[in-house]
């Protein structure tokens, strides 16, 4: 019984500090605009480059 | 070759719409009716007592007017008219009959009923929707579109709809269509007996002014050269077909001939094909069906979206560099033109990379205006015709001697 | 307790809040952004504690949305933004949610982000759905039971057979992503161009027919339906595509619908293209209509006209917070791409009506009272200043209560007599995308004023795309119009989707001058009148 209690404690603990870790990353990401800036500044730039090298079947 | 007898009076009839015949017909009585579009069957305009006026606007270099209506950005063959009608040149029709084939065209023609610039006691301004298809479906919408605009209004006007004025109708335009048939299959001689810019004019006299009018001049020019003498050398370079929108200035013709070109074939708007085949009335068909029939099935504006239309298109024309002895084709667009700027290049692409004819792509203005780019364009594309015919003349003789 | 710290934070970091920063002249929208023209913010906009969890809120399920379309088949989401340029575009999809939404609060925000989320949904699972039935990509197990579709033509029909799947082939890689990323369409005109096309034909058109020449269409099904829907050069365009799907196996076929959608005799013949296009649909996948299935999803078009209805009712009153681009992009994915296939789309109908007439109710006055003028907007759905609106009403207070294409087809189906139905879909989809007042003869543009009177109106606003033939004709008609009626209006030049012939800077500059010169009015937030964002999404 204390084990199966301890356990749900622990499990509650872990669910809490996930929820508190992902919210403080997510909103983190949110607020300071990460994910755009990743986006825009890194992986478009990246990507386009693939783009303009691809050989691709142009025809009418 | 002899200049032909009527050709000044050709060039003069086209100098402004309302010419001398325009005026004789309407000073007679007749009823003059305006169109633009090959939608609208001519013959159905053609009934006894009313004449059809294919709509130009000879001359129209600026259009300040029809810029403001329409902008600068549309059309200038559909601004020039707008313009040329609030100048005042238009005031014999009695009715406007449109199509709307394409925008700028249908709100061109919108602004004869908005703005009323043809000051004429009645005029009546009509405008059809034209069919993308020739199914049976689009046959019907088509024939419901003409009997509901085209035919009521005549009527209102007071003109004979009758089947009798129908096979009258018919009757005249096939007898126009032989004539100028007749004249046009000069063009297929190794030596042509008539020139590309002489049958512009005979082909455009026919469409704007009163058939009953003209044909005796037609009936006497196609008498011309049938014993026509031709130069003794061909004072031609390579012969070409001209496929395109609305060309209906012959000094457009005059420019590619003076560039070294023959034009052996019209297909474009305001040329004669489509629009000089005859009609053939079939078993169990009514005059009126008759024309909305032959008229869907000849159309081949770029417009058409079946895959029959599409492939009658480049069928035809490829036919034509058979039937005319063509080297190439001259394949033209006009400015802010949407359908003629993707078949331009949809065609000339089938054209010479899928059936090895050399095509040359133009874009001009309504007027002549790029005249110098456009001769050196033509200059070009004559020379490259002239040097694949050598090239092709050479391997012949290697390969005859070897 | 709560409602205090909220206030006491609120004031705290208003100084963070760009509505704020604006009305105390000490800043403004632009002052989160760097000079540098990308559009990429500094950091998000704070707009108080309640609005920035909402908005927060919203962000997270969008980041679920695409994580769901990932997860379900990571592979061929991969391989698709590996193969296609216009899948890149769509990473811009987050930037594109904030900026459409900027200074958006309370109940706008939350009817935005409502819609956004709800579009943000459909187009994952539909973009999902290509990629992974995608031929060039593997296929799928629906790959030969899909149908493809012009974008313009209205998909109600094909409810009528579900056991296929009917998709349009141009909005994923043409229509709706250049309201994400302006630089995306270039791409494919300067490709159509380089094969001869005329730099002057409607750009949306040469975009499409330059996706089909740079072979970037997605491959799917046996069949495409081409058509003529709105205009012109759309039927001109199909020409250069249907050889690109011939090519790859798929065959096409035109449906037409009228040019004059207003007359009986054009009413006719569409009802007759209709006809035949569920027969060549049943000829090619050996299915039968099942007009149950239709009826089913005419139920759900007809809950969502009957709720348009109701709003455009409530539009005509101050107290909507539903108005701008929220609207428009609702509406026009809402139409033209759920056309009554996804009762997900009616449950988002019901709460944001709610929402509305609870406004109403409580007399509630959007954008904090701040709107100075209410516009109708004649203007094109897919544009790359797809946050214009937002801006008007940001910079001058200009409310665009509802947009011209929002008017799409919106009358009743019959949901019972096959032949009826048939009646009313094909007037139904005779008014799609850019055409219900923009083809069909003047009457039809000219009803603009009706429907700005309507609305209670005093602007209307006309998005002037300097390559359409079929406006341009009726250019100085519109401005003769105006004058007589007694509305303040605009023309805003722009190029539909080649943001590089009139950039949005210069649209915005005809605004500026307008509000400024003729209105005599000064701007709500003077950061926003003259900014850089040409090198933004």
């Amino acid at each position: 019984m204390k084990k199966l209690f301890s356990m749900i404690i622990k499990l509650i603990r872990t669910a809490v500090i996930a929820g508190v870790v992902g919210f403080v990353l997510t909103f983190t990401i949110y607020m300071t605009n990460a994910e755009n800036k990743l986006i825009y500044f890194v992986v478009r730039p990246f990507l386009t480059k693939h783009y303009d090298k691809q050989a691709r079947d142009r025809r009418i | 070759m002899h200049d032909l007898k009527h050709i000044l009076y050709f060039e003069t009839l086209l100098d402004e719409p309302a010419n001398e015949l325009v005026k004789q017909a309407v000073e007679d009585g007749d009823t003059a009716l305006g169109y633009n579009c090959y939608y609208i069957p001519e013959t159905l305009l053609n009934l006894p007592g009313s004449f059809s006026s294919r709509l130009r606007a000879p001359h129209c270099e600026a259009t300040p007017i029809g810029d403001y209506y329409l902008t600068n950005r549309n059309c200038p063959y559909t601004r020039a008219i707008l313009e040329r009608a609030i100048e005042g040149s238009y005031n014999y029709l009695s009715a406007l009959f449109g199509a709307e084939a394409c925008s700028a065209m249908e709100r061109m023609e919108e602004h004869f009923e908005t703005i009323k610039p043809v000051k004429h006691d009645p005029f009546v301004t009509s405008i059809i929707d034209a069919p993308l298809k020739s199914d049976q479906a689009a046959l019907n919408y088509y024939k419901k579109e003409l009997q509901d605009k085209v035919l009521a209004n005549l009527k209102v006007l007071g003109i004979d709809t009758s089947d009798d004025a129908l096979r009258a109708a018919i009757d005249d335009h096939n007898e126009v269509s032989r004539i100028i048939t007749e004249i046009g299959d000069f063009r297929k001689l190794d030596n042509p007996t008539v020139t590309g810019y002489e049958f512009h004019l005979i082909q455009l006299v026919s469409e704007v002014c009163p058939h009953r009018l003209i044909l005796p001049y037609l009936r006497e020019t196609l008498e011309e050269i049938q014993n026509r003498e031709p130069d003794p050398s061909p004072a031609f370079r390579a012969r070409v077909i001209v496929c395109g929108s609305e060309i209906d200035d012959p000094e457009f013709t005059k420019l590619l001939e003076f560039c070294g070109a023959r034009v052996v074939g019209d297909r474009y708007c305001f040329g004669s094909k489509p629009s000089r085949e005859q009609i053939e009335i079939l078993d169990g068909e009514s005059p009126f069906d008759a024309i909305c029939r032959h008229y869907l099935e000849t159309n081949l504006c770029p417009r058409f979206m079946a895959e029959e239309k599409i492939d009658q298109r480049t069928d035809v024309l490829e036919a034509m560099v058979e039937e005319y002895k063509a080297d190439g084709i001259v394949v033209e667009s006009m400015k802010f033109c949407e359908f003629w700027s993707y078949e331009k290049v949809l065609a000339s692409h089938i054209l010479s990379n899928e059936r090895g004819i050399p095509t040359c792509q133009i874009e001009k203005d309504y007027t002549l205006t790029g005249a110098g780019q456009l001769r050196t364009r033509f200059q070009a594309f004559v020379e490259g015709l002239e040097i694949k015919k050598i090239e092709t003349a050479g391997a012949k003789g290697k390969g005859a001697s070897s | 307790m709560k409602k205090e710290l909220i206030a006491f934070i609120d004031q705290k970091l208003q100084k963070y809040d760009p509505v704020w920063m604006a009305e105390n002249g000490v800043g403004g929208q632009r002052s989160r952004y760097r000079d540098d023209g990308t559009g990429i913010a500094r950091y998000r906009e704070w707009r108080g504690v309640e609005d920035t969890f909402q908005d927060y809120k919203a962000w997270l399920k969008n980041v679920g949305y695409m994580g769901a379309m990932v997860a379900k088949d990571p592979v061929k989401i991969m391989k698709g933004i590996w193969e296609y340029r216009w899948m890149g575009s769509f990473l811009g999809s987050f930037a594109f949610v904030d900026r459409i939404f900027e200074g958006y609060r309370g109940r706008e925000l939350d009817i935005a982000n409502i819609h956004g989320n709800a579009i943000v949904r459909i187009l994952t699972l539909r973009i999902g759905l290509i990629l992974h039935n995608d031929k060039r990509l593997g296929g799928g197990e629906m790959t030969d039971k899909m149908i493809g579709l012009d974008e313009t033509i209205p998909p109600l029909f094909t409810a009528g057979f579900p056991t296929l799947n009917a998709e349009p082939m141009q909005t994923m890689p043409e229509f709706v992503v250049c309201d994400v990323d302006q630089h995306l369409d270039p791409y494919y005109i300067d490709v159509a161009e380089s094969y001869g096309l005329a730099p002057d034909v409607c750009s949306r058109c040469s975009a499409e027919t330059g996706v089909a020449i740079d072979d970037a269409f997605p491959v799917f099904g046996k069949l495409v339906l081409s058509t003529n829907q709105p205009c012109n050069a759309s039927e001109a365009t199909s020409m250069f595509q249907r050889r690109r799907f011939n090519s790859k196996g798929i065959e096409d076929y035109p449906f037409v619908f009228a040019m004059q959608h207003n007359t009986k005799n054009g009413n006719d013949y569409s009802k007759e293209e209709l006809r035949q296009a569920i027969k060549k649909i049943e000829d090619v996948y050996g299915v039968k209509y099942d007009w149950d299935a239709l009826f089913k999803a005419a139920k759900n078009m007809n809950h969502q006209n009957q709720i348009e209805l109701e709003k455009w009712e409530l539009f005509a009153t101050p107290y909507s917070p539903l108005s701008g681009i929220s609207e428009s992009l609702y509406k026009l994915v809402e139409w033209a791409l759920v056309n009554g296939h996804d009762a997900y789309f009616n449950e988002v109908d019901d709460k944001v009506i709610e929402i509305l007439r609870q406004s109403v109710r409580d007399q509630y006055l959007p954008y904090k009272g701040k709107t100075r003028h209410r516009a109708f907007l004649w203007g094109p759905s897919a544009m790359y200043y797809t946050d214009f609106p937002t801006w008007t009403q940001n910079c001058w207070g200009i409310n665009i209560v509802l947009n011209m294409d929002s008017t799409m087809g919106h009358n009743m189906i019959d949901t019972e007599d096959p032949e009826k139905a048939l009646e009313d879909l094909a007037k139904f989809s005779e008014k799609g995308v850019m055409r219900h007042h923009a083809v069909g003869g003047w009457d039809n543009v000219n009803a603009v004023w009706e429907w700005a009177a309507k609305l209670n109106c005093d602007m209307v606003i006309c998005n002037d795309n300097v390559a359409c033939k079929g406006m341009n004709g009726v250019h100085a008609l519109l401005e003769e119009q105006a004058a007589a009626f007694g509305f303040h209006f605009m023309f805003l030049p722009h190029d539909l989707e080649d943001c590089r012939t009139i950039p949005r800077k210069e649209i915005r500059k005809a605004v500026n001058d307008y509000m400024s010169i003729v209105m005599g009015e000064e701007p709500l937030d003077a950061t926003l009148v003259d900014f850089d964002d040409a090198e933004a999404w």
